[in-house]
């Protein structure tokens, strides 16, 4: 029973929403205010709410891209890296290609989807061939590619007219049709899902799904029942590397339309929270997502209105994690009470 | 010259050296503590804040330790109490200890960027008086400030703890047999977070390494030294004198790159990732040998 499991989540999701509010009066002159504000902005007009929906998107990806390695039992953590480097060649194909029509954002996205998965699969080819932990691999490379695309976004692929480290813009028509104007709601957010859906149908129905989760459960039981538990840590870390950079991609061609340094700022450890939230199941990642995303639109609306700074939704959004991972969480608040009466 | 190309490798390799010693004691209990970046942020941030309240560096040094201790104490209640996975557990600190740094810089000090205290002397520079003196290797030997030196005392007091003491054979029974330890008596849990709270100081003394000498405080500040320093916990192979040998590989590709930096006009940003490149690849050439090993 999904529900049962997921009774601790919402527990956590729920006295976080409590330390935010907690936060908050703490640090706003008018709490009221701004706690109106960070609770209810985000739905207050179409162009809050579509903002927020809008944010979900790369999260949605993110946390299937956490999903897919943790379920494989990979800790993939360098989801940061993948994405912005994987954005960075789909953008500048996107860039180089412009006009030949729609058919090119296939081309855009796979090219994106291609290179996030191959850095991702280095670590997890590390893991397989010689044990490298696969945590810190990632985590190092990801660090790696940060460095790395920024010093294009500075130099080699800069806008020399931006005034900030962003790469030029891509052609309009390559961009996702706006969904809720003025928001910046866009058309990513139904391939967002859709991706949630295979991913799901993967998991569920076919055999490389059944494989990844064994695996996940156990690498012995795995290789007794034979199947390649190597090639299936690659395979995950490929995908899970690949989803990422679909994220950033989709957020370029959705909003931004070009590669601003630092836009997924946090998508990536968001990701994770996601995953973890939704308890690595594809489904579920999309409420999840859309969590977090109202976490960060009612900072930013917050911040807006009233006098707390965005940052307040770091804060929030950290005690999530806190708390999701405390699956013993729930049993341990009964045991303490158990212990009191007797 | 070299003197004071090894004078920068020091200075760089400390804070790694610090964190990684920390890491340590968690590892010779078994876990890996993923939580070293943030719980050093954390400290880089509070030692600072701090020392400029009250004008004291040694309280800024224990304020570090302070919160650095207390997000070690949270990720082990979580990973034993809870039963959350530990590895889990240390991302939360680290997104908690990223996010609360900004939140309240932004919110105490008025700004998201880098700031400045000034209330307080910075860490002196000790000179030893006839090291010092010593053609070329002067620079190299002395003018270090008090918990850089500490670090290195560090070393070969965790070497004598681990090696000479009940404490250490205890600690590396229970990491190295879990069912042994218990089957004496030795409280595996109690060890596990023990090595996590001491984990937590010597981060704490890392995050204060990093912001108090310069006195500043910026997002993010830590920078990955923290990732850096639990590679080294792993080709340390639970010998602190082997932590303190890869910490100077590290320190060096840290030093190197900052010399780079300022002497050639290479991109900086491509000039950062030489440390990570030098990690990385350390820690495939290491396992790689010891898949040799095992074969």
């Amino acid at each position: 029973m999904w529900f049962r499991k997921s009774i601790p989540p919402l527990m956590s999701l729920v006295i976080s929403l409590l330390l935010g509010l907690l936060v908050i009066t703490l640090t706003s002159s008018s709490p009221l205010e701004a706690a109106r504000a960070f609770f209810l902005g985000s739905f207050s007009n179409s162009y809050f709410f579509g903002n927020m929906l809008a944010s979900a998107v790369p999260l949605i990806l993110t946390g299937l891209a956490a999903a897919v390695s943790f379920s494989s039992s990979a800790f993939n953590l360098g989801l940061e890296g993948q994405l912005y480097f994987g954005t960075l060649i789909g953008t500048y194909i996107a860039y180089k290609l412009g006009n030949f029509g729609s058919w090119t954002i296939v081309v855009i996205l796979g090219a994106a989807f291609i290179s996030g998965g191959s850095v991702a699969a280095v670590s997890g080819y590390l893991k397989s061939k010689w044990n490298v932990n696969e945590l810190i691999s990632s985590l190092l490379i990801s660090y790696s590619l940060v460095y790395i695309v920024n010093f294009f976004l500075a130099g080699p692929f800069t806008d020399p007219l931006a005034g900030l480290a962003a790469s030029p813009y891509v052609s309009e028509k390559l961009m996702f049709s706006k969904l809720m104007l003025p928001s910046s709601l866009h058309s990513g957010l139904l391939l967002a899902i859709a991706v949630s859906v295979v991913i799901y149908l993967i998991f569920s129905r076919h055999t490389w799904g059944y494989e990844l989760r064994i695996t996940g459960r156990s690498q012995f039981f795995a290789s007794y029942g034979g199947i390649d538990v190597r090639k299936t840590w690659i395979t995950a870390m490929f995908l899970s590397g690949g989803l990422a950079a679909l994220g950033g991609m989709i957020d370029v061609l959705g909003i931004h339309g070009r590669m601003i340094k630092g836009f997924s700022y946090g998508y990536g450890w968001n990701g994770i929270a996601v995953a973890l939230i939704a308890r690595n199941n594809p489904l579920l990642v999309i409420p999840s997502a859309l969590f977090f995303s109202y976490l960060e639109s009612g900072a930013q609306v917050g911040a807006l209105m009233s006098d707390i700074t965005p940052e307040v939704a770091r804060v929030i959004q950290a005690s999530v994690f806190y708390l999701v991972t405390a699956e013993g969480l729930a049993f341990f608040l009964k045991k303490r009470r158990r212990a009191k009466t007797a | 010259m070299i003197g004071e190309f090894i004078h920068t490798v020091v200075s760089m390799t400390v804070p790694i050296l610090l964190a990684a010693l920390g890491g340590l004691f968690t590892d010779l209990s078994g876990i890996l503590n993923i939580g070293l970046e943030g719980m050093m942020l954390s400290s880089c941030f509070f030692s600072v804040l701090a020392a400029d309240m009250t004008g004291s560096v040694v309280v800024g040094v224990l304020s570090g330790i302070a919160i650095s201790t207390a997000f070690a104490g949270i990720t082990a209640f979580l990973g034993i109490k809870l039963r959350a996975n530990i590895f889990v557990a240390g991302l939360a600190t680290n997104l908690m200890s990223a996010g609360l740094t900004v939140f309240l810089s932004s919110t105490l000090l008025g700004s998201k960027g880098t700031v400045t205290f000034t209330s307080f002397e910075p860490l002196g520079r000790l000179q030893i008086p006839l090291l010092n003196d010593l053609p070329l290797l002067g620079r190299a030997l002395s003018g270090y400030n008090i918990l850089e030196y500490l670090a290195f005392a560090l070393v070969i007091i965790t070497y004598f703890v681990v090696f000479k003491t009940p404490y250490g054979y205890h600690l590396q029974t229970v990491g190295k047999n879990p069912e042994t330890a218990r089957s004496v008596g030795i409280s595996v849990e109690k060890h596990i977070v023990l090595s996590f709270l001491l984990s937590g100081v010597f981060c704490g003394l890392a995050g204060a390494v990093l912001s108090l000498p310069m006195r500043v405080f910026v997002g993010g500040m830590s920078s990955g030294r923290g990732w850096i320093a639990l590679v080294a916990v792993v080709l340390g192979r639970g010998n602190p004198l082997g932590v303190l040998v890869a910490s100077l590989i590290f320190g060096a590709a840290s030093a190197l790159s900052n010399l780079l930096q300022a002497v050639t006009n290479l991109s900086a940003d491509l000039l950062l990732t030489i440390p990570f490149f030098v990690t990385l690849t350390s820690m495939v050439v290491y396992a790689m040998r010891k898949q040799v090993r095992h074969d």
